[in-house]
Parts: C-alpha cells; sequence; structure tokens
C-alpha cells in the first residue's frame, strides 16, 4: 500500500468513526460554571464583558491617565529636582565652611576612582543575572512542573 | 449576555456539546482535559452569548474556538520537546473511559463486530503520541491541510508529513482488518 492509498483509506475509515458523546457530567457542570461566572459582580469578570458605559469609562480614565502622567512627567521631575538640591543645600550647610569644599571633592574623587568604573560592570552583571534566573525559571518550569502536571 | 435566558444557554450546550467534547478528546486524549475544556469553550461562548446563539456560524466559532483552547492546553501543559519527540505518552486514558464516551446511536445499527472495531480504532489513535494524533486528528477530521496543520503547531511542513504518516502506519493494522 503506496502513501497516497493509505491517506485515503485512513481518511474514509477515520471519519467513520462515530462521533464521541459528551459525559453526562459536562452539561451540569457547565452550567455551575456558568451560574458562578454570571454571580460575580461586573468588575470581576474580564474587561470585555463589562457594561458598554463602564467599558468607555474605564478607557477614558486609562487616556486620561496616561495624558497626565506624560503632561506632568516633567513638571515631576523639576520638583524632584528641586527638593534634591534642598537637601543638598541643607546637608553642605551643616558641614563647617571650610570642611565643605575638602569633603565635596574627597567624595568626588572617591566616585570617581573606586565607584565610577565599576558601575558598567555591575549594571552588565545584574542583566546578565536577570537574564540568567529567567532561562533557568523557564527551563525548570519545562522539565519540572510541567513534567509533573502530565503525571 | 442573556444571562436570564439560562434555558436557552442550555439548549444550546445540549445542541453542541457533542461536537466540542469529541473534538477536544480527540486532539488531547484525555477525557478528564477533553472536559475541562469543553467548559472553558462553552463559558466564552455564554460570555457572548448574544453574538453566538442567533449566528449562523456559531458551530463554526465553537468548533475553531475548541481547536484553540486544545492547542494551546497542549502547548502550554505538556512540554513542547514531548509535544513533537517521539517519546511515548505515559497518561493514557483506561479503555473504560472510552467505553463511556463512545456511545452513538450509530453504534446500534452496526453489527458487534464492526462497533468493536471501530471502538479499538478509535482507542488506537487516543493513544497515539500528541505529536502524531494531533495532526493527524487535525487533518483528517478538522480538514486542515498540511501547510495549516503546520502553521497552526508551530512546526515544519516536513515535520507535519513525517508524524501524520507515521500516525497513519500505526493504525494500518486497523484500518487494514475493516476493510
Amino acid at each position: 500500500m503506496n502513501e497516497h492509498e493509505l491517506e485515503r483509506l485512513a481518511d474514509r475509515e477515520l471519519r467513520r468513526l462515530p462521533a464521541p458523546r459528551a459525559p453526562h457530567t459536562l452539561l451540569p457542570r457547565v452550567m455551575a460554571a456558568v451560574q458562578e461566572w454570571a454571580s460575580r459582580p461586573w468588575y470581576a469578570r474580564a474587561w470585555f464583558t463589562w457594561p458598554l458605559g463602564w467599558q468607555v469609562a474605564s478607557a477614558a480614565a486609562l487616556v486620561v491617565l496616561v495624558t497626565g502622567a506624560v503632561l506632568l512627567a516633567p513638571r515631576a521631575e523639576a520638583a524632584a529636582a528641586g527638593a534634591i538640591a534642598s537637601v543638598q543645600a541643607r546637608f553642605v550647610s551643616t558641614v563647617p565652611d571650610v570642611e565643605a569644599p575638602v569633603a565635596a571633592t574627597s567624595a568626588r574623587i572617591l566616585w570617581r576612582t573606586l565607584l565610577e568604573p565599576l558601575v558598567n560592570y555591575a549594571v552588565v552583571i545584574i542583566v546578565l543575572m536577570f537574564l540568567a534566573c529567567a532561562v533557568f525559571g523557564t527551563a525548570l518550569n519545562h522539565v519540572v512542573i510541567e513534567r509533573a502536571e502530565q503525571r | 449576555m442573556q444571562v436570564n435566558a439560562p434555558h436557552e444557554f442550555e439548549a444550546f450546550v445540549r445542541r453542541y456539546q457533542d461536537m466540542v467534547y469529541g473534538t477536544a478528546i480527540r486532539l488531547l486524549g484525555s477525557p478528564a482535559e477533553a472536559e475541562d475544556a469543553a467548559q472553558t469553550v462553552f463559558l466564552k461562548a455564554f460570555q457572548r452569548f448574544d453574538e453566538v446563539v442567533g449566528s449562523p456560524a456559531a458551530a463554526g466559532w465553537l468548533k475553531t474556538t475548541t481547536r484553540n483552547i486544545c492547542l494551546n492546553h497542549l502547548s502550554r501543559y505538556r512540554s513542547r520537546w514531548q509535544f513533537f519527540s517521539e517519546l511515548t505518552r505515559t497518561d493514557r486514558p483506561e479503555a473504560g473511559d472510552y467505553a463511556d464516551s463512545l456511545v452513538s446511536p450509530l453504534s446500534h445499527a452496526l453489527d458487534l463486530e464492526q462497533a468493536e472495531l471501530r471502538e479499538e480504532l478509535e482507542r488506537a489513535l487516543r493513544a497515539l503520541p500528541d505529536h502524531q494524533r494531533v495532526p493527524l486528528v487535525l487533518f483528517h477530521f478538522e480538514e486542515l491541510n498540511y501547510q495549516q496543520i503546520a502553521d497552526a503547531l508551530g512546526a515544519s511542513l516536513g515535520k507535519v508529513k513525517t508524524d501524520i504518516h507515521r500516525g497513519r502506519e500505526a493504525l494500518k493494522g486497523l484500518l487494514a482488518d475493516r476493510t
């Protein structure tokens, strides 16, 4: 029997198989699930099933939120910068006038010699560790969890 | 969604439950998983009952939704390399599950030997490993072509053809007995 004949034979015989019947437990299960879903408040259901008015209102609120965030971001940044500057000024004013430039210079030298060269490496290491964790987690999920679920 | 029309929805479920369950059990090979999938399908149908109930495409929508849910289930809960590998399944359903689910009006019209052979063929189909059964069912029952199956499963065309051929070869003995 060649491949084409086998395909035709399989097609004919498989299509002749009677349709499997649903078990008697399916209908009660479905109706119970539907009742449970219908008894939930509208806001606890999927968004696309919300009443139309609430869908429109929530979409509008989201647009307002995003627009507001975009518009207010520069102002928030400026306010944060101002707050940091005032804290810095207060800190500097507590250090005696003679020692302030020395402390600032020491801190700057310390930053530039010891910390600044390491920042890039630290960022790279953090990103690599994050990626390694993600890969390991995914592999673990496939190998252990999904196989356990099959048993 | 017509929450106040439970009888209408119940009639809808009664009408289509065999089709949805039949598609699910042939794709998933497990009665318990097929029942879960069918419940998910009908819950989705209920959520958009107004659109689905009166539509002439309701059966098609249910079939497509069932197929998508089953394929998602297979790819999510069974590791891909087992799905598309030569490993044999260890979670095959018991023969009793099959006998419970396969009672068709057609069976009454057939003689016992023919019915037994068909039961055996159905059981053998469900016992095929996922990577052979799923494309075979999509080809012969869902009427998808090879390319559509490859797209649906995210596999190569050659892989799909090979798996379907091996699936048919595995069933060949039972098919030949029936001719």
